[in-house]
This record gives C-alpha cells, sequence and structure tokens, in this order.
C-alpha cells in the first residue's frame, strides 16, 4: 500500500497572539511550532494501513518554509518511510494555490491512498484536502473518524451534526481524518535516530494562482464585562427572557 | 447581474437549519448587490415540497434536481450539479453552509471552477468588486479577513451567525437534471444513523452545561444532567477539581489541559473560575454562571450571573427551561 | 491546638528517602538498545554546550584526519521542546558564550539587550530606599536574556553539528555495572493512574554510552542518586532556594535591571527579588527565598504577589498582565557544597546538578556552560584514549578545580553560609566583610544543615486574598506556566505516610504550583499541576522523573 500524508507545520497555539506590523498576519516572534494536530491522525492512520497491508510506504508531502523539514522529520521519526518538502517561503491564504501545488507533486506518485488532517488549526479552511482531490479527480471522504480499508476498497464512518454515515469509496482516494480515528503514536528514540537517514526531498513548490488573500487580522474584541443579573430562584424568569430576546439562545 | 445562488442542506426530507441561514445570508448580499437569490436543493423525488420554504426565506427561484441517489448525501454528483448550474448561471457568489458535507463539498467545487473559496465565514459582503469575508483562525483566537476580486465566489458560512429570517420571495420552481449519473458515484454513502447514538460530543455541542466542585457531591451531577436534557441538544462538562475527585470521567473535563469548547451557551455550575477553566471555555458565545459566591471570578466573564445555590436554582431553571421550549 | 501555636516541625522526620533502587538499575541494557558514545542527561545550557563542544573537537579532529570516525553524541531532554523547563532570572555572563562561539558576533548570540543601568533596594513596607549596588551585583559587561531562548538557540547550534537532540525522554534510571555507568533508561509514557500501561502507551527505551553525562539541572535526581550511590560527599550539604518568577506586560517600560532586599521577606530568611526588562513594555520579575527559612508557613509565590502590592512595583505593573509564570529551585551552597568529585566510571556531572552557582552575583548560566565545555574536553581525550574510565575521567575535576568556576565559587565560599544561621542584618554584615576581604574574612568554613534539617515554626501568616489582575492564586499562576500535563498521569510525588496537619500545611505553603493542599488533617496531593521545581524534594516529598512532556512550557523565562 502506497500511501501520501499531507502535513502541516503550524504556529502553537497556546501562545499569546500579536499581529504583525503589517496588519494582516502574525508576529511570530519567539513563536514554536508542531505538526498541524490533525495531520498526526492522518499519520499515524497511515503508518497503520502500510503495516496492515504488510508493506508499502508511507510518503509524508509538507509545503511550507524550510523550517518545515523539522516537522517533516518528527512524522518521519513517527515511521515514515520518506519525504518531499515543496519549499515556499509563505504559506497562502488561498487552499487552491496550495492544493495545485500538492496535486502537481502527488499526481504521478500512484498512491493508493492520499490522506489529509481534517483541517489545520491555524487557518481552518478544510478546503486543501478535498480541493487535491478534485484536481486529481479522485474519490473523497472528508471528516472520517472510523476506517476499514480491505483490499481496494475502504469503507469510512464520519459524524455529522445530530447523524452520522457510513461511506464506502474506491481506491485510489484522498481522505481527510477527523481526531477520535486513532492515537497517535510518540516518535521513538530510534525512530528519531533512523529518521536522519530517510530520504527528503526538497524542491520549489509551484503554487496556483492566488485569488483569495488575508488583508487583515485581528484579536478578538474583550468581552464586556460580566453582569450578575439577580440572586437565587428569582432571578430565573429574568434569565430565560434574556437568553432568549438578547443572547438568542434558547 | 450579481446574482446569488445558495446551496439548501436538506437531511430526511427536511430543510436544515443551516439552509435557512444560508438563504438569509444570500438575500441580503443579493439585495445590496441588486441581483437574484436562487437556491438550489437536491434530493429524492418529492424534494420540491421544500421550494415553498425557501421561497418564503427569500429565494426567487428555487432550483430543484430529485433523483433516487440522491437520498443520501451524495457528493460526486452535487459537485457536478452544482458546479455546473454555477457555471451556466453566471452567479457572482456561491453560498454554502459550513456544515460537515458542506465544507467536503464547497472547496470540491470551488476547485472544479477554479474559483475562490473563502470557508467558515461569519460575515460576508461585496465591497466594490471585492468580495470581503471574515473567517475565525487559530482555533477562534483571531480573525481574518479575506478578500477576493475573482468571480465566482465560493463561501461556506458558519452556523448559527446568521438568524434565519423570513422574507418573501417568489420561490420560482425550475427543475434541474442531475449532471450525469448519480447512481455512478464512486463514493456511496451507505447508511445514515439519525440522531447520533454516541452522546453529544463536548467539541459539537452547541449547548454545554457544566458543574464544579459547588455541586458538592457526584449524584448532584444529575440535576446538571437533567438541565443538559431540558435545553436539548446539549452536553455535560466539568472542572478539573470534579474530574480529579473521580465525580465526573475526565473525558469531560474542560479547562486548559482538558477540552478546549466554544459553544453558543455555557451554563457554568458551581464553578469559581479559576484561569484554568476559563482557558477552556472563554470563547463560548454567551456565559451563564450560577455561584453562591458573589465574589467568585467566574462572574467577571459571566453574561448573566445568578448568585445562588446551585441546588435550588437549578432544578428551578430546568423547569423553567422546559416550559420556555414547549413546542420545540 | 490553635493553629499558630501548633509545635515547630523539622521537614526531615517526614522526608521520605530518595528511591535509590529505582533510580540505579543493575539490568544489562535492553538487546534493543539506542547506542550513543555519549549521552547528556538534560538539554540546558550545560548539557547543550557540552554537546557543541564535544561535537567541535571531534568534528575537528576528523577534518584533521583523526581516527575517531562518527561518535554519536545525544542529548535527552525531558521537556516536549528544548527550554520549555528552563527557568532563570537573567543577567547573563558572556564569558562561556565567547569561548564556546569565538565566531559568532555578538549580536547574534541568544541576549535580548546589555545591561546598561542597575540599582538596588531595600524595601520596607513602604518605602523603597536605594542602596549603593554591592560589587558582587554589578553587572557590566553582562547581557539581559531568556534562559528559554538561550536553550532553543543552543539547540539550534547542537542540531546543525549533528548532536541527536531527544526532546520528551526523561531519564528515569541510569544502567550500571559494578561501579560503572552504562547508559541511561527513559521514563515510559502512556500509562494510566494505577500505573498500569493505557492507550499510547510507549515502553521504556535503554540507551547505551560509554560516557553519561548528569547534565539534569538543579537538584537533579540520578546526580543525587549517583551521589548517594557512590557515597560521594561534600564538606556542607547543598543548600537551595526557591525562586518564583514572572513575566509581565507592562504599560511603561523599565529602564534598568532593579534587585530588592528585605520586604516582605522576614529578616531571618534570606533572599530578594529581581526585576529586568525583556523588552519595552515586557518585564521579568521574580523573588528568590532560600529553603532554609524559619516559618512553616511562608510561602514565595505568596511573596511575590505581597511584593507586587508595593508602590514601588504597582505603579510600574498596574494596568498590565502577567503573561507567564513560572518557578524553579536554585543551588546555593557554594564552594563548601560542590561533590568531593564530580566524574565517576563513565559519567560525570555538571552544570546546576554539580552545584555551579555562584549566589552572591547571582549567576549560574556560564558556570553551567563552562563545566559542560570542560566536560567535553576531558570526553575528547578519553575517547581518543580509548578509556572512560573514572580514571580517565578526573580530568575533569582537576580542570573545573583550575577554571574560574572554582575560584569565583571559592571567593564567594562563605557569604551565602553567613546568612543561614544570622539573618538578614547580621548575615549582610558579614557578607560585606568577606566582600571586602575577597573571602579572607571569617577564615575557615561556616558550618551549615541541610534545609531540610532546619526547625520551622508554626506562626501564623495573615491571609492573602489574590485580586486576579496584579496578584494570582497559585491555580491560575499554574495555568500560565503552560502546564501540559495529563491528567491521568500516575503520581510522580513521593510522599511520605501519615503526615501530620502541621506538615501538609508546610507542603501547602512550600508548593508555589499548589500540588498540595492541607484539606483539615488531610493532604491532598495533585501531580498534574507539579512544573518540576523540586522545592519539595529538597525538604519534603520526592520528586522522580515522569511521562516526557509533562510539566511547564515556558517561552520566555
Amino acid at each position: 500500500m502506497k500511501i501520501a500524508v499531507c502535513i502541516k507545520r503550524v504556529i502553537d497555539m497556546e501562545m499569546r497572539f500579536r499581529v504583525a506590523g503589517d496588519g494582516a498576519s502574525i508576529d511570530e516572534t519567539g513563536a514554536k511550532y508542531d505538526i498541524n494536530d490533525f495531520d498526526m491522525y492522518a499519520i499515524e492512520a497511515a503508518l497503520q494501513l502500510r503495516d496492515k497491508a504488510g508493506g508499502g510506504e508511507v510518503a509524508i508531502v509538507s509545503l511550507g518554509p524550510v523550517q518545515a523539514q523539522e516537522q517533516i522529520r518528527k512524522a518521519l521519526s513517527m515511521g515514515a518511510d520518506r519525504a518531499v518538502h515543496l519549499a515556499a517561503d509563505r504559506i497562502p491564504s488561498d487552499g487552491l494555490a496550495i492544493a495545485e501545488a500538492l496535486a502537481a507533486e502527488l499526481r504521478d506518485g500512484a498512491y493508493d491512498l492520499i490522506l489529509f488532517g481534517k483541517m489545520s488549526i491555524d487557518s481552518s479552511g478544510q478546503s486543501v484536502g478535498p480541493m487535491v482531490a478534485e484536481l486529481l479527480e479522485l474519490p473523497l471522504v472528508a471528516a472520517v473518524s472510523k476506517l476499514d480499508v480491505q483490499g481496494d476498497r475502504g469503507t469510512a464512518g464520519r459524524v455529522l451534526e445530530g447523524a452520522s454515515e457510513t461511506i464506502e469509496f474506491p481506491l485510489p482516494a484522498v481522505l481527510t481524518i477527523d481526531e477520535g480515528l486513532n492515537t497517535p503514536r510518540l516518535p521513538n528514540l530510534k525512530g528519531i535516530m533512523a529518521a536522519k537517514k530517510k530520504p527528503l526531498e526538497t524542491r520549489p513548490a509551484r503554487l496556483g494562482e492566488q485569488r483569495v488573500r488575508t488583508t487583515s487580522i485581528e484579536l478578538p474584541a474583550d468581552r464586556p464585562p460580566g453582569r450578575i443579573i439577580g440572586e437565587g430562584v428569582a432571578a430565573i424568569p429574568e434569565l430565560i427572557r434574556l437568553l432568549q430576546t438578547e443572547a438568542k439562545v434558547l | 447581474m450579481p446574482n446569488v445562488l445558495v446551496i439548501a442542506e436538506a437531511r430526511a426530507g427536511q430543510l436544515r437549519k443551516v439552509a435557512l441561514e444560508a438563504m438569509t445570508a444570500g438575500r441580503a448580499l443579493a439585495s445590496e448587490a441588486g441581483g437574484e437569490v436562487h437556491a438550489l436543493v437536491a434530493g429524492p423525488p418529492g424534494t420540491a415540497g421544500l421550494a415553498p420554504q425557501l421561497g418564503a426565506h427569500g429565494a426567487d427561484v428555487v432550483l430543484v434536481a430529485e433523483h433516487a441517489a440522491l437520498e443520501n448525501y451524495n457528493g460526486e454528483a452535487l459537485t457536478a450539479l452544482i458546479a455546473e448550474r454555477t457555471r451556466t448561471g453566471g452567479y457572482r457568489v456561491v453560498i454554502f453552509s459550513a456544515s460537515v458535507h458542506g465544507r467536503e463539498l464547497a472547496p470540491r467545487v470551488a476547485a472544479r471552477l477554479r474559483a475562490a473559496y473563502a470557508s467558515d465565514v461569519i460575515t460576508v459582503a461585496l465591497e466594490g468588486g471585492s468580495l470581503v469575508a471574515r473567517h475565525p483562525v487559530n482555533t477562534g483566537k483571531l480573525t481574518a479577513t479575506l478578500t477576493t476580486s475573482a468571480s465566482p465566489a465560493v463561501v461556506s458560512l458558519r452556523p448559527g451567525m446568521f438568524e434565519a429570517s423570513a422574507h418573501a420571495a417568489a420561490g420560482r420552481v425550475e427543475r434541474i437534471e442531475p449532471v450525469g449519473d448519480p447512481s455512478a458515484s464512486r463514493v456511496r454513502v451507505t447508511a445514515t444513523q439519525q440522531g447520533s447514538s454516541a452522546k453529544l460530543d463536548l467539541s459539537e455541542a452547541p449547548i454545554i452545561v457544566s458543574g464544579g466542585r459547588g455541586m458538592k457531591a457526584a449524584e448532584n451531577f444529575r440535576i446538571v444532567e437533567d438541565l443538559a436534557n431540558a435545553l436539548g441538544r446539549a452536553a455535560v462538562g466539568c472542572t478539573r477539581a470534579v474530574s480529579d475527585d473521580g465525580w465526573r470521567p475526565h473525558s469531560d473535563q474542560i479547562g486548559q489541559t482538558g477540552r478546549v469548547v466554544s459553544p453558543d451557551l455555557y451554563i457554568a455550575l458551581g464553578i469559581s473560575g479559576a484561569v484554568q477553566h476559563i482557558a477552556g471555555m472563554r470563547t463560548a458565545r454567551t456565559i451563564v454562571a450560577v455561584n453562591k459566591d458573589r465574589e467568585a471570578p467566574i462572574f467577571k466573564f459571566a453574561d448573566y450571573g445568578i448568585v445562588g445555590d446551585v441546588l435550588e436554582v437549578v432544578p428551578a431553571l430546568t423547569a423553567a427551561v422546559k416550559e420556555a421550549r414547549k413546542g420545540h | 491546638m490553635p493553629r499558630g501555636r501548633a509545635l515547630p516541625i523539622v521537614p526531615a522526620k517526614h522526608q521520605p528517602e530518595l528511591p535509590i533502587d529505582r533510580l540505579i538499575l543493575r539490568d544489562a541494557p535492553d538487546p534493543d538498545a539506542v547506542p550513543m558514545d555519549v549521552i547528556f542527561v538534560g538539554g540546558g545550557p550545560a548539557g547543550l554546550a557540552g554537546a557543541i563542544e564535544l561535537a567541535k573537537l571531534i568534528k575537528r579532529d576528523n577534518d584533521a584526519g583523526g581516527t575517531l570516525g562518527e561518535i554519536q553524541i545525544g542529548v535527552l531532554e525531558k521537556a516536549s521542546s528544548l527550554g520549555e523547563h528552563s527557568l532563570s532570572g537573567a543577567v547573563v555572563n558572556p564569558t562561556a558564550f565567547r569561548a564556546l562561539f569565538p565566531d559568532v558576533p555578538l549580536a547574534e548570540l541568544p541576549f535580548r539587550s546589555p545591561v546598561d543601568k542597575e540599582s538596588v533596594y531595600l524595601l520596607t513596607g513602604k518605602r523603597a530606599i536605594p542602596l549603593p549596588t554591592p560589587p558582587t551585583m554589578r553587572n557590566h559587561g553582562t547581557h539581559i536574556a531568556s534562559i528559554c531562548e538561550i536553550v532553543r538557540w543552543l539547540g539550534e547550534r547542537a542540531d546543525e553539528l549533528g548532536v541527536n537532540i531527544f526532546t520528551g525522554f526523561p531519564a528515569d534510571a541510569l544502567l550500571v555495572d559494578g561501579d560503572a555507568v552504562r547508559g541511561v533508561r527513559t521514563t515510559p509514557s502512556g500509562l494510566d493512574r494505577t500505573g498500569a500501561p493505557g492507550s499510547g502507551y510507549a515502553p521504556p527505551t535503554d540507551i547505551t554510552a560509554r560516557v553519561t553525562v548528569l547534565t539534569e539541572g538543579t537538584r537533579g535526581t540520578l546526580s543525587q542518586a549517583y551521589l548517594q550511590w557512590q557515597k560521594i560527599g561534600s564538606e556542607n550539604p547543598q543548600l537551595f532556594a526557591l525562586g518564583v518568577k514572572e513575566i509581565w506586560e507592562t504599560k511603561r517600560p523599565l529602564d534598568r535591571i532593579v534587585h530588592t532586599l528585605g520586604w516582605p521577606l522576614p529578616t531571618n530568611a534570606f533572599g530578594g527579588s529581581f526585576m529586568y526588562p525583556l523588552e519595552t513594555n515586557v518585564v521579568a520579575l521574580g523573588l528568590v527565598v532560600g529553603l532554609d527559612y524559619h516559618e512553616a508557613r511562608l510561602d514565595v509565590h505568596e511573596l511575590l504577589q505581597r511584593m507586587k502590592e508595593h508602590p514601588f512595583f504597582r505603579k510600574l505593573l498596574q494596568g498590565g498582565e502577567m503573561v507567564e509564570w513560572g518557578a524553579k529551585t536554585i543551588p546555593e551552597g557554594g564552594f563548601y557544597a560542590l561533590p568531593s568529585r564530580r566524574h565517576g566510571n563513565g559519567v560525570m556531572i555538571a552544570g546546576d546538578s554539580a552545584g555551579f552557582v555562584e549566589v552572591a552575583s547571582l549567576k549560574g548560566i556560564h558556570y553551567a556552560m563552562h563545566s559542560g565545555i570542560l566536560a567535553a574536553r576531558t570526553i575528547f581525550d578519553a575517547l581518543k584514549r580509548g578509556d572512560t574510565s573514572a580514571a580517565s575521567l578526573k580530568a575533569y575535576d582537576r580542570a573545573v578545580d583550575k577554571s574560574y568556576i572554582a575560584s569565583d565559587l571559592h571567593a564567594r565560599r562563605n557569604m551565602r553560609l553567613a546568612f543561614h544561621r544570622s539573618g538578614f542584618f547580621v548575615g549582610g554584615f558579614k557578607a560585606a566583610l568577606m566582600t571586602l576581604t575577597r573571602g579572607v574574612f571569617p577564615g575557615g568554613r561556616i558550618d551549615v544543615e541541610p534545609d531540610a534539617s532546619v526547625q520551622r515554626n508554626m506562626d501564623a501568616v495573615p491571609g492573602f486574598k489574590p485580586d486576579g489582575m496584579l496578584t494570582f492564586a497559585k491555580l491560575d499562576a499554574v495555568f500560565k506556566s503552560g502546564n501540559a500535563t495529563r491528567d491521568t498521569i500516575p503520581s510522580h510525588l513521593i510522599v511520605g505516610e501519615d503526615v501530620p496537619a502541621e506538615v501538609a500545611e508546610f507542603y501547602t505553603h512550600l508548593c508555589p504550583a499548589g500540588v498540595y493542599e492541607r484539606d483539615g488533617d488531610k493532604l491532598i496531593v495533585s501531580p498534574p499541576n507539579c512544573i518540576d521545581c523540586k522545592a519539595t524534594d529538597v525538604v519534603g516529598p520526592r520528586w522522580t522523573p515522569r511521562e516526557g512532556g509533562s510539566g511547564p512550557r515556558y517561552r520566555r523565562m
């Protein structure tokens, strides 16, 4: 089984975000980075599928700055076999521009499966995986939280709003992986050592045209100060009224 | 003409609430730009019956595609249908709901059309020649403004951000044919389980009722659950102190080291509001707190605070919620 | 008995032993062990400087036709990424950086800014009285820095040199054979609360090495275990202080480094505060108190909170925001507390683990780095000889003894000790005499007892209620440390049995992270709160290594 997993280097979400001088990006001074959370489930799924199939290859593909090689190495240390780094100084806001670069890389790879995390927790677009499927004209299942592959067919499960569904698909296919599918393994020491010797190719990302731009980013307004509306059971009618008419959540 | 196409999501013969929200957003956009709103709804035979409701929410035209193989969600057939219709209809903007299905479909349609795509937006407007949309990023800690002058532009709308409102329009039904054979799709939904069998996950629940040490004992969480049941689509959470005491499982813990949630409504019961708990729920849209200590830090964050004994207030609140929700 | 009138306690009576049998393993290494030539246990300034120096020496030698060939150097770090467990003031003497990176211009070293102005104040409850800066505390030529940033930068340099950096892997035990150290075993991860393998379980890994360098930092667990196992003593017991530190974004800039003495510490406690500008409108401030204090209810975190209410600090901090919090112990016993040897068969101890801190000038980072460098030079020679026995590694001790580490510590050998029994004013007078006489006064060595043996009075202290703006409760503070510990890990703390209520009370105040709470007569322990400061390990419950990546996630400490 030959599987590609597309991963993204993302900034540490616990940092205190500050808007950079350009007003449209984050001040990344002193920031830490890691593999996007959802991509970890995709890597783990790929490793399990490869091992279950008794062989094959897991290739990591990551588009981003040269520092993304740190995250690529981590994926290799988890057990992936090789990696391709598509070098781009900045990751564009337009998912389609990214998808075009990834599709160009993946098109002739003869992959049985191309996996993505359901979304990147920084840009939160959930767009690149489905777009790659479209550009490669491959079957697509997004937000997979259950997965079984037998031969050249797969069965996936996903959770909808208030429902869930089971999906059957043929291979090759593109899947985006939701949390809960598995527990991603931690790299072990042997894996870290081995990763240093695994092949990592770098080539420039052939980004597509950028149709969408981030023109500004802002921090959310501070919450208004809290308000005590009353005491004890007597305050309940007022609470119900406010929830219905002001907050509109009832 | 700057017309807007709204993809109206239906499931099990019903329009979903998000479909009406998308209609309202589409109507506002089209009215401002002086164009029409067309709604597209696809499903099994009989789907045309949903058209009047779309008309009542502002659809000038309701495009109806009926096919037995559209009974369940059929991503490939829908992609083909919507992309083709967008192309022939010359729409300026195509609006999806940022639901699970919408977030699979919209980027795929955008890619087929080589169109600009803005996902999960909370506002959308046409300003001059550009479409401007705002989209929460970095787990909601920042909001990005996306701008595109490309046409068509595809957007998906975050559920709950646009209040569905009635707007009488012609709702002229126009039947359209699927593109290709929907029953030939490679990807098939083979089963749908209505009402998620599993309990509502904290990260998905629009309402969370959460208890802290102020609940005094594990068995008192029964009244927390009662309130959640009365609210409907609500999950129960807790603080770290509570899960450490074994009153609730660790998976229910909300906070810095537990789950980080941003529901529409968060009800904090007997929770003092340590920063580590606040970190897990501060992005909730509306926060209600009940605590007997008027000085509790949670009241600094609560939109609506009630000072009182949770064991008295909560059962009364449950009764009041049941009364208020009669008919839902 | 009313709370305030309880009998004094002696912490040592309630302190469990270090679990030597768990920390020193005679098991043969696992056949699947990861083979390294040299492993540094702890990715702080000592370990990374050592790894960098060793990698450079080997490269130079190989380039010159040497026969060492490929030497695998590893650095094990318990934090999930470098720097996350490092905390210091910090005003750094750049000497060791100069030695390690002679070709790197000053502007590229990981410092924030040179120390330009400095002030020392004596605080009273209401006033701040300027003092002349004591000679030992003069900081001309030093640089304000964040040790987190220093460590990350050193890590990048080490990585470039091919050093294997393993983050998220705490060393759990030394693997020994006879008196020789053969490597380490890492902690398992993914254990459930009962200690049984849970989901995501990863077993321990053995790492073998010809030389294991213990650079664990303050109160290193394996370092303690090794010294105890090999019965290596010191003239005086090591003394520790606890520092609690906060980083603030302020509305106003601070234009100098500031140290204060006096209030809010009781006069019978040793310590003081520091406040450094990290960047425009970002300041680091902290309070350091010797753990030989006499009041069981003395609470360093709480004292820091009270201190911020002093007009001197309040006027700078008010309206700002506390963005990061952390705590760590500091070995401050100085010269007489150094282990009589810092090497053995296949093993060396460097940095804070060996006690290379000079408390009068509040410096440790350059000593740590320099000791790592000296260890590396010794290892290089030993590898060339093919002999890593104790006799071969002994050169390290000689090198340290001849270096500025030993001479600086010797010059201030009694300064900290003067305060051990004397209190602030008498101690301060003695220290001034020592400075004037360059350590000749008082002659000989001042004898001290271990921190844990100091009797603690149970005098009542006034209650304190944090306001959540300027002052913070411990749990809120722990949140600001970025503590990422899984809630369901088994306890890594060894607490004495049947701890009396008064001792529980002592632990409650001692631990800055709210791990211990007294509930009536019971002691409640919340191990996930622990931020690895090691304070209780000195005088109370023992700290042992736990799952990798647990503990704080410091960014700019």
